[in-house]
C-alpha cells in the first residue's frame, strides 16, 4: 500500500500502534524484505592527540564529539586517517562544522574540502534541525567530494509529526543524496525521556511518509537493543552505532557481533552485516 | 487446527489447547499476537484504565540455601555479604513507603536457615500492630516450603499461622518454569518442584488468599515447557481462581552461575501476547518493565498487559542480575495516559483506589530505586539473638551477640 492511500494523520493521532507498525513494516518489507542490515563502528575523539583504536571488526571508524578548531578537526583526520588505513572514515556533524566554519570565517565548503583532503570520507550526520540551511549543507558535502553517513535529529521536534517529516521528503527531493535517516532525536531530554510509543511511532510514521529515503535507522547504542528491536518490526531496517569491539575481548559474555544478530534474527528477519560506505560485507 | 482457525477461535472467546498455542507461538507474526491479546484485553477491561501499585518490594535476607543456578542475589550462609534486615529497618522502609502513598509490603527473601518461622510471625504481628490498614504480601510458595521443612509443619499449618499473624497475600515467585525437568536444570526443584509450588497456591486459595502467578522464562527451557507452564496455571485457575494476576519476565543473566544471554524485547511481547491468550482464565496481566524497561514495559500496554505492576521504590533481586530501571509514579502514569489509558491506583486486589497519589498532594519524586542495606551495612539486627539459629554461622554470631 502506498503512503498517499493511508491515512497518516489518523494514524499518528490514533494510539493504535499495532496497526501503524504492521503498515511500516509492509512498506519496509516492501523495500528491503526481511534484510536488515548493521553496521560496527569505532568511536575515536575529535580531540588532537587522542588514542586511535581501530579493532579489525570495524565497518566504520568515527571521529566524535565537537572540533575546537579548523586546524584540530584536519589534523586528527590526518591522524585517524593514518591509523584507520582502509577503513571508511566518518567523522563530525555537519552542524558543528557549520558553525565551524562561521567562526572562522570560510567557506563550509572549504573546510569540508580541507578535511576531505586530509582523508575524511563521510561526514558522520546531517542533524536537520540544527543545520541553518540543511539543503545546501548537504550539497556543499557532495560538491566537497564528501558522502553523508545519515540524515538526522538533534532534538524532538515540536509541532505536527507528519508535518515534519514531510520536510524530510521535500529536502530528499532537492539533495537526492540520503541514504538513511534516523528519526529519533540524537538527544533525548533526561527529565521528560519519550517514551516507547512514541518512539515506535515516529520510527512506523517516518518509514511511511519518508519513501524516498531507502533506510529508516536506529542508533543501537544510544536507544538499546530492546526498543531498538522492536523498532526493526515497526518500520526500521538498518542499526548504527553498533561497537566494533573486538568479539573476543577480555570478559565479554555478548560479543555485539553475536547479540545484533541474535536480536535481528529473534525480531523474524535477517541480519547482514555493512560497513559506513553502505557495501555489504557479510551475514 | 490451522492457524486461520486458532485466531478465529481466540477471536470468539475460545479456549486454546498446548499444540494450538505452540502453533501460534510459532507461526503468528507479533503484530497478530499482539492484535489478538489486545482484543482479550479490551474485552476484559473495556474502560481502557490500565492499574498500578505502589508498594516496596523488599528482602528481608539475601541469605539462602537454595542456590538457584539464575539467581544474582543470594549469598551463603556465613558470607560476609549476607545480611537479614531488622524489624526497625523494616519499619522505616514502611513509613517511606507510606509517606509515598505505598499500601504494601512485597516481602521476598533468600532460605536462610537461621530465622525461624516464629522470627515472621513476630515481624508480621509487630507490622500489622504499628500499621493495621498496611498489606503485607509475603513469602513466595518456596519460602513457605522452606519454613514448612524447617518448622516440621505442613504447608497449611505454615499458612494458617503465618495468615494469623498477618500475612495477606501470597507472590507467586520462585515459578519460574513450572516442568520439573527444567527445575532440576536450574537448581530449583530443590526449593520446590512444579506440583509442591501449585500445591502452596492451591493451599492458599482455599485459605482465602489471593496470590499472584509468575513466569520466568528464556533460560534452558522449550518453547512447549513455556506453554506448559501457563496450562498447568490455567488448571488451577480453573479450580480456585484465587490467581489474581499473572507476570511473566525474562531471566536476567549477569553475574549467575548460569550466565547465558537474556531473552530478547520481541521475546517478551510475544510471551506477554501469548500468555494473555492463553491464560484465558486471568483477568489480570502485569508488564514488567522491571526487567524490559519503561519503553517496551510500556509497548506491553498493546500485547495484552493491563497492569503496569509496581512502583517498586526498590529492588535488589533483578538489579543483582543486571536490570535497573526506575520509574516513579509519575513516569508510570505518564507512560499509562501517553499510550491512551487512564490510571489507577490499585491494591494487591486489584480494587481500584483511586488517580495517580502525586495530582493529590506533593509527592518526592524518586530517581533511583532504593536497596535493601547501603553498601557497606553489615550490621546485625538486635532482634537476631532471641531467635534460635540452625547453621553453625548462625549459632556462632548469636553467641558474639
Ligand atoms: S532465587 Fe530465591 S531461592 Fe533461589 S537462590 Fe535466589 S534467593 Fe534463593
Amino acid at each position: 500500500m502506498m503512503a498517499t492511500d493511508i491515512d497518516l494523520p489518523g494514524l499518528a493521532a490514533s494510539h493504535d500502534i499495532i496497526t501503524l507498525g504492521m503498515r511500516a513494516d509492509d512498506a519496509r518489507r516492501h523495500l528491503h524484505g526481511a534484510s536488515t542490515t548493521f553496521v560496527r563502528v569505532a568511536d575515536v575523539a575529535a580531540g588532537p592527540g587522542g588514542a586511535i583504536q581501530v579493532p579489525p571488526s570495524a565497518g566504520e571508524v568515527r571521529i566524535v564529539g565537537v572540533p575546537a578548531s579548523r586546524a584540530a578537526a584536519v589534523a586528527r583526520v590526518g591522524e585517524v586517517k593514518a591509523a584507520a588505513g582502509g577503513y571508511p572514515l566518518s567523522g563530525f556533524s555537519l552542524s558543528d562544522l557549520e558553525a565551524l566554519s562561521a567562526r572562522e570565517q570560510v567557506t563550509l565548503r572549504a573546510l569540508l574540502e580541507e578535511l576531505c583532503a586530509a582523508g575524511l570520507e563521510l561526514v558522520a550526520e546531517a542533524p536537520f534541525d540544527q543545520l541553518g540551511d540543511p539543503r545546501r549543507a548537504i550539497e556543499e558535502v557532495n560538491i566537497a567530494g564528501l558522502a553523508l553517513a545519515r540524515l538526522t535529529i538533534g532534538t524532538l521536534p515540536e509541532g505536527d509529526v507528519v508535518d515534519g517529516l514531510k520536510q524530510i521528503v521535500a529536502l530528499q527531493r532537492d539533495v537526492a543524496v540520503l541514504r538513511s535517516f534516523a528519526p529519533l532525536p540524537r538527544r533525548v531530554s533526561p527529565v521528560l525521556p519519550s517514551t516507547g510509543y512514541d518512539d515506535v511511532k515516529r520510527v512506523a510514521l517516518a518509514r511511511l511518509v519518508v519513501d524516498n529515503i531507502p533506510s529508516i535507522q536506529v542508533d543501537w547504542a544510544l536507544y538499546g537493543p530492546k526498543l531498538a528491536q522492536v523498532a526493526l518490526t515497526m518500520g526500521a531496517d538498518d542499526l548504527d552505532g553498533v561497537s566494533a569491539e573486538d568479539d573476543a575481548g577480555e570478559g565479554r559474555r555478548r560479543a555485539p557481533l553475536e547479540e545484533i544478530r541474535r536480536n535481528i534474527r529473534a525480531a523474524g528477519l535477517e541480519p547482514i552485516e555493512r560497513n559506513g560506505r553502505y557495501e555489504l560485507t557479510g551475514r | 487446527m490451522n492457524l486461520e482457525q486458532i485466531v478465529a477461535t481466540v477471536r470468539a472467546g475460545g479456549r486454546i489447547d498446548a499444540g494450538q498455542a505452540l502453533r501460534l507461538y510459532h507461526e503468528a507474526p507479533t503484530a497478530l499476537l499482539g492484535r489478538l491479546a489486545d482484543g482479550i484485553r479490551a474485552r476484559k477491561h473495556p474502560d481502557r484504565v490500565v492499574t498500578y501499585i505502589i508498594d516496596r518490594n523488599v528482602n528481608y535476607t539475601n541469605v539462602c540455601v537454595a542456590r538457584c543456578a539464575f539467581c544474582a542475589f543470594y549469598r551463603p550462609v556465613g558470607s560476609a555479604e549476607g545480611y537479614v534486615l531488622g524489624f526497625d529497618e523494616l519499619y522505616r522502609k514502611i513509613d517511606e513507603t507510606i509517606a509515598v502513598g505505598g499500601v504494601q509490603l512485597l516481602l521476598q527473601g533468600g532460605h536462610n536457615p537461621d530465622l525461624p518461622l516464629t522470627w515472621y510471625e513476630d515481624l508480621f504481628r509487630n507490622i500489622k500492630a504499628r500499621y493495621p490498614s498496611f498489606k503485607l504480601h509475603a513469602l513466595s510458595p518456596p519460602e513457605v516450603i522452606h519454613l514448612s521443612r524447617l518448622s516440621n509443619l505442613p504447608v497449611p499449618a505454615v499458612l494458617s499461622r503465618l495468615i494469623a499473624a498477618g500475612m495477606d497475600s501470597v507472590p507467586g515467585g520462585g515459578a519460574e518454569i513450572l516442568v520439573d525437568r527444567v527445575r532440576k536444570l536450574l537448581h530449583c526443584h530443590g526449593k520446590a518442584s512444579a506440583d509442591e509450588w501449585l500445591d502452596v497456591m492451591r493451599h492458599a486459595h482455599r485459605a482465602g488468599l489471593r496470590t499472584t502467578a509468575t513466569m520466568m522464562y528464556g533460560t534452558v527451557e522449550t518453547d512447549e515447557e513455556r506453554i506448559e507452564h501457563m496450562l498447568r496455571l490455567r488448571e488451577l485457575q480453573d479450580d480456585t481462581a484465587g490467581f489474581t494476576a499473572f507476570i511473566a519476565w525474562s531471566y536476567q543473566p549477569d553475574h549467575t552461575e548460569l550466565a547465558g544471554n537474556e531473552a530478547t524485547g520481541v521475546d517478551y511481547l510475544r510471551t506477554l501476547a501469548l500468555s494473555r491468550i492463553v491464560l484465558d482464565n486471568f483477568d489480570n496481566v502485569q508488564a514488567s518493565w522491571v526487567t524490559q524497561g519503561g519503553k517496551v514495559g510500556q509497548l506491553s500496554l498493546a500485547y495484552g498487559a493491563n497492569d503496569m505492576g509496581s512502583v517498586m521504590i526498590e529492588e535488589n533481586v533483578v538489579r543483582a542480575a543486571g536490570a535497573s530501571y526506575c520509574m516513579d509514579e509519575v513516569e508510570i502514569v505518564r507512560n499509562i495516559e501517553d499510550a491512551g489509558f487512564t490510571a489507577e491506583r490499585r491494591n494487591m486486589h486489584y480494587e481500584r483506589l483511586g488517580g495517580p497519589i502525586f495530582r493529590e498532594r506533593a509527592v518526592p519524586r524518586m530517581r533511583e530505586l532504593a536497596t535493601a542495606r547501603a553498601d557497606g551495612d553489615t550490621s546485625v539486627p538486635d532482634e537476631l539473638k532471641h531467635y534460635p539459629a540452625r547453621s553453625r554461622q548462625g549459632k556462632a554470631l548469636r553467641v558474639v551477640q
